[in-house]
């Protein structure tokens, strides 16, 4: 929490919080410094609570905001896929009156630009009468000729629209820009309500603010109005891009609130020109497919051939009429913001109306009149790419050196069309709490609009982002700037529907949704590395309170089999020597990520996996994964350059075995049994099977004369000591040791324990009904748990010439039956996650 | 009047089998005023479980389908039966080139506007500084277009090197300058580059061409290919083709199948599978004149 705001000044209504702006447009402060009428209930609100409840709740809400993991992923961030959502506690405010006024505006742009669409993947008769270039649409990269032609259900374009508003100096909002294939934000806007009414729901009980689930419901029905077929109980999915896209937080967000499966392309499947979702049960039709990728991204057979992250043939499954995709394909032909200039005269032609909502000027330089005008303004306007595929920043020519400004101007003579210049809107500024002081900062509002009958419904809400600075030039997220919730107060009394609880009937289900495999396949992988970085941290452990406690290695006889153990995990077989002194060997397992098998590596694979599939898994597991202890890539600058002391290194990994163990619990306490927990269960089994063997090759299948100190650090790694304690006092003998951590069934932690939840596990994975007899993977799991049940612990026990040969016979028996049982699960239900790839082209 | 039966056959081998094939196929040849479509049949095997054909954006005729049975061999054959008029009027006299792009940027008129779509970038063709420079040569002040364009032609006849090991499907047309080597799609995106570098309209066409076999020896069934060639609007005169490849008009061997703004608009045949390893294609043209 900034500490500026225990700080802040009494929000006394009387006093400004920051002298005002020379020129500027305030939200919150008239040119005289006087608060303005529509924020004195929030700053009374404000004041009411008092600096110190202030900032203890924005504390809160920023761990709120933490542990519910929301996150803007950042292209070249050093936090890379896990930057924290940057959200302001002072909302913006919108007035009734002005809401009313946007609404209208918003809602005829959304009508006009549907009727653009109509025109331009039909008849184009705005080609023809010259009221639309040619020029902005033959090049045009999101003008898919593919979708010329093509019919759609109820013949709209646009399911959910969004624009950029920005208020200028003169205090009128104009559009800065359309979002119209893939517009992104709208979650975000609900998690920073979400954030908001839960820490200051006094302030928004005051301010009477208008909900937003009534929009999201709206949303829903429209998309569902889509279905092609199965009208009454379609399946819809949301299409993202996957993990690594920055607003993947938000397509979890909302498929959950929405109650939609989140897909990747990978998940999708075209056949008998319908699309399909890949279920572990076999294919499900789809419906309706809401998506977050670009146009030309969706299909690499008819559009963008270089997407991997499409489905291929969805362009002719469209065409077929057997599915929907809101917004519809090719809707990005309008994001060329020289379409604003001759928005006036389309709205007259086509509506019949005045645009009542006017764009920021907008010159096209393909215009002769345009280019002249960008000529003698170059220093007033900013500079942008007439496509914004051609992925060039905004330019301000007046920010340039003489010799760039130049050379741009030369750029823009020889290639005119390829610009388009708007005029440099000073932002109005609104009041935010994260510096050391209250403070301006600009702001743009994104608006939502969704399809609504035959017309459009707003948001009454947004996003608004918040500039970086106070006199940063460009408001975006990717620049570093803030969010804040829009809050747009009602002149009467507020609905308060919420869409949270279910809205309308529920049917009574006991099936938790069908898994998608790609899903399953990463739930494996989520229980095998929370597994892995257990057992792992078990073995450091062992390894670290003995390097702790004692001096040498000679008075260590159980270290070097911890230390083979761990070499055996790694590396997968062991090592021919122990060092000198395996202290800097065993901090480096722990904290050196680029080491195999370390743990810091395995908790980062864990985190990354845990994040793909953060829409199936609840929020306490997220917690959880997220709440592990860091391992600094470079000890040296934590903990100084003699790294961690022992004392330090058993910290971190106390408290990760307490993590992960909280981790566990939760799998068992809190997942219901169904096809998620069967592979999430059957990746944790047989991760601690593969563990058990292992650290019994690396210390057991040696025998050596004084075996009490080797025996007692197998059970502290299996956790098997309480048990054992309790069973024989203090007598240790291997026999017995085998029998507790080997064969005892009734012990979790034992090998035979998890071979009989692989083998239930197996048995409950879908296959075909008339399958006869037991699957490949089946009499696998089977196999390796009969080898085990039938052994025995004294022939286990039994050495000879310094070696159990019988327990490293059953050892790598069942150690080659387990990675078999993995690759036929995968062959098996994963299979068809394979990529579709291009046949190589013909003359 | 030249009567042509035509076969065409793309075979895919595959290493492992396929259980998903999906395809878009441009292998149904377009009508055109030199040309009459009398039969055409497409046939593919393993039987396809959807076929559906239509028109694209441009005009020709297209085919999806898809092959949901495990194979390890897709044969994709089409057969036409074709007239072709033995020789095009040539417009004596066309207008200069500077007038055509004028009029191309402000004339809505049906066939100038369709032309016009023509006159931008596309991925294999696009303009450029090179591509401009040399067309400059051919392109002087004035000069009536066809004629200019038929000396540019000449010039990348003349100028560039068939090669058919040195390029790919893919190949850039900056490369093909680079190397000045290439095959039929290639010299065909470098003529398109060179003229919508001048801000003309030309689009790429693609056919088979007729083979004649030298005096005396019997025509080599198989031996036809596959071509690619380029057309230009000149303005009233309207659309005339040209082979940079072979430096000629086409006329009566020269048969069209499709035409686009480049080979990605109109490749013949183009698919997305899954599995299949390590595959191989071959393909069969016979052009057969008959009587």
């Amino acid at each position: 929490m900034p500490s500026g705001l225990s700080d802040a000044p009494a929000t006394d209504t009387n006093h400004p919080w920051y002298p005002p702006i020379p020129g500027g447009y305030d939200e919150a402060h008239d040119p005289a410094g006087r608060l303005r009428s529509h924020w004195t209930p929030f700053f009374k609100a404000l004041d009411e609570l008092g600096p110190a409840e202030l900032a203890e709740r924005w504390r809160d809400a920023q761990h709120l905001i933490r542990e519910n993991g929301v996150t803007y992923n950042v292209y070249g961030d050093p936090r890379g896929m896990a930057r924290p959502w940057q959200l302001d506690p002072v909302p913006l405010l919108i007035a009734p009156a002005e809401a009313a006024h946007l609404e209208r505006g918003l809602i005829q742009r959304a009508r006009l630009l549907e009727q653009i669409l109509a025109d331009l993947y039909g008849p184009q008769r705005l080609l023809q009468n010259g009221l639309v270039p040619p020029e902005l649409i033959f090049p045009n990269p999101g003008f898919l000729r593919p979708c010329h032609g093509v019919r759609l259900p109820g013949e709209r374009f646009l399911h959910l629209y969004a624009t950029n508003l920005g208020r200028g100096a003169d205090g009128h909002f104009r559009v800065l820009g359309d979002r119209t294939q893939a517009p992104s934000g709208a979650g975000y806007a609900l998690e920073n309500r979400i954030v908001m009414t839960r820490t200051f729901p006094e302030a928004f009980q005051d301010c009477r603010v208008h909900r937003l689930a009534l929009f999201f419901r709206t949303l829903r029905d429209t998309l569902r109005s889509l279905a092609p077929r199965n009208k009454d109980n379609p399946r819809i999915v949301l299409l993202t891009p996957g993990p690594y896209n920055e607003t993947y937080f938000e397509h979890a967000y909302l498929a959950r609130y929405l109650g939609y499966t989140l897909v990747e392309g990978g998940d999708l499947t075209v056949r008998d020109g319908r699309v399909f979702l890949k279920l572990l049960g076999g294919l499900q039709p789809v419906d309706v497919i809401f998506r977050r990728l670009d146009d030309d991204y969706c299909d690499p057979l008819e559009l963008w051939p270089d997407s991997t992250i499409g489905v291929p043939g969805l362009m002719q499954a469209v065409r077929s009429g057997n599915v929907a995709v809101a917004n519809a394909l090719g809707t990005g032909v309008l994001e060329t913001p020289a379409l604003m200039t001759y928005l006036p005269r389309l709205c007259r032609e086509l509506l019949g109306e005045e645009l009542w909502l006017p764009s920021v000027s907008t010159w096209w330089c393909g215009d002769p009149d345009g280019l002249r005008y960008v000529v003698d303004h170059f220093d007033e306007i900013v500079l942008k790419p007439t496509f914004p595929a051609a992925r060039m920043e905004p330019v301000f020519p007046s920010e340039l050196t003489k010799d760039q400004r130049a050379a741009l101007l030369e750029k823009v003579k020889a290639r005119p069309h390829a610009f388009v210049a708007q005029e440099r809107l000073q932002l109005s500024t609104a009041p935010v709490l994260t510096g050391n002081q209250p403070a301006p900062r600009k702001v743009v509002v994104r608006a939502y609009l969704a399809a609504h009958g035959d017309g459009f419904a707003i948001m009454p809400g947004g996003l608004t982002r918040v500039s970086s600075g106070p006199d940063a030039l460009v408001v975006s997220m990717q620049r570093g700037g803030g969010s804040k919730d829009t809050w747009v107060l009602a002149a009467g009394p507020v609905s308060d529907f919420s869409l949270l609880p279910a809205a309308g009937r529920v049917e009574l289900t006991r099936a938790g949704g069908d898994l998608p495999s790609r899903a399953a396949d990463n739930l494996f992988w989520l229980g095998r590395y929370a597994e892995r970085a257990e057992g792992t941290t078990r073995l450091l452990r062992g390894a670290a309170v003995r390097l702790a406690e004692r001096s040498g290695l000679a008075d260590l006889a159980e270290l070097p089999g911890l230390l083979r153990a761990l070499a055996l995990l790694a590396e997968g077989h062991t090592p021919l020597g122990i060092p000198e002194d395996p202290g800097p060997a065993v901090v480096a397992s722990v904290f050196d990520v680029a080491r195999p098998g370390s743990l810091a590596g395995i908790v980062r694979d864990l985190r990354r996996v845990a994040g793909v599939v953060r829409d199936l898994i609840s929020t306490d597991m997220w917690r959880v994964v997220n709440g592990l202890s860091d391992f600094p890539a470079d000890p040296a600058a934590t903990f100084g350059s003699d790294g961690p002391t022992p004392a330090e290194v058993l910290d971190r990994l106390n408290r990760t075995v307490i993590g992960l163990a909280a981790f566990g619990g939760l799998a068992v306490e809190s997942m219901t049994r169904g096809e998620g927990w069967r592979f999430l269960d059957l990746g944790r089994k047989l991760e601690r099977a593969m563990h058990t063997i292992a650290l019994l090759k690396g210390t057991l299948v040696y025998a050596a004369p004084n075996e009490g100190p080797v025996l007692d650090a197998v059970l502290e790694v299996a956790d098997s000591a309480m048990t054992y304690r309790r069973r024989y006092m203090g007598t240790l003998r291997a026999e017995a040791v085998l029998d507790l951590v080997v064969l005892d069934e009734s012990n979790p932690r034992s090998l035979c324990a998890q071979l009989a939840a692989l083998e239930d596990d197996v048995s409950h994975l879908p296959r075909p009904a008339r399958l006869a007899g037991r699957g490949p993977d089946q009499r696998l799991a089977l196999a390796a748990l009969g080898a085990v049940r039938l052994a025995e612990a004294e022939k286990l026990a039994a050495t000879f010439d310094n070696s159990r040969p019988d327990l490293r016979t059953l050892l790598d028996e069942v150690g080659t039956l387990l990675p078999a049982l993995s690759d036929t699960i995968t062959l098996q239900y994963l299979s068809h996650l394979t990529a579709a790839r291009h046949l190589s082209g013909t003359t | 009047m030249t009567h042509y039966r035509i076969t065409h056959t793309t075979t895919y081998t595959y290493g492992d089998p396929v259980s998903l094939c999906q395809n878009v196929a441009h292998l149904t040849p377009r009508s055109s005023p030199r040309q009459r479509v009398e039969r055409t049949v497409m046939s593919v095997t393993p039987e396809p479980a959807v076929f559906e054909e239509r028109l694209d954006y441009f005009g020709n005729p297209v085919t999806y389908f898809t092959v949901q049975e495990q194979h390890t061999e897709l044969v994709v054959r089409v057969s036409h039966r074709m007239v072709v008029r033995p020789d095009t009027p040539m417009p004596t006299a066309t207008p200069p080139w500077e007038e055509v792009r004028a009029q191309l940027r402000r004339d809505r008129s049906p066939a100038w506007l369709d032309a016009y779509q023509y006159a931008f970038d596309s991925r294999f063709a696009a303009a450029g500084k090179t591509p401009s420079d040399y067309a400059a040569a051919s392109f002087t002040s004035g000069r009536p277009i066809l004629d200019a364009a038929l000396d540019l032609t000449r010039r990348i006849y003349m100028d560039f090197v068939y090669d058919a090991k040195a390029t790919t499907l893919a190949t850039p047309v900056a490369e093909v300058f680079e190397t000045r080597r290439g095959v039929c799609q290639d010299f065909a995106h470098v003529e398109l580059a060179c003229l919508r570098s001048l801000g003309l309209a030309a689009r790429y066409v693609s056919g088979y061409l007729s083979t004649l076999p030298p005096p005396g020896r019997p025509r080599l069934v198989g031996a036809d290919a596959t071509h690619a060639w380029i057309s230009i609007f000149c303005g009233d005169a309207g659309w005339v083709d040209l082979d940079p490849t072979n430096n000629q008009v086409p006329a009566d061997r020269h048969i069209l199948l499709a035409w686009g703004r480049d080979y990605e608009d109109v490749s013949p045949l183009k698919g997305v599978i899954l599995g299949g390893g390590r595959h191989e294609v071959k393909v069969s043209v016979d052009v057969a004149p008959v009587s």
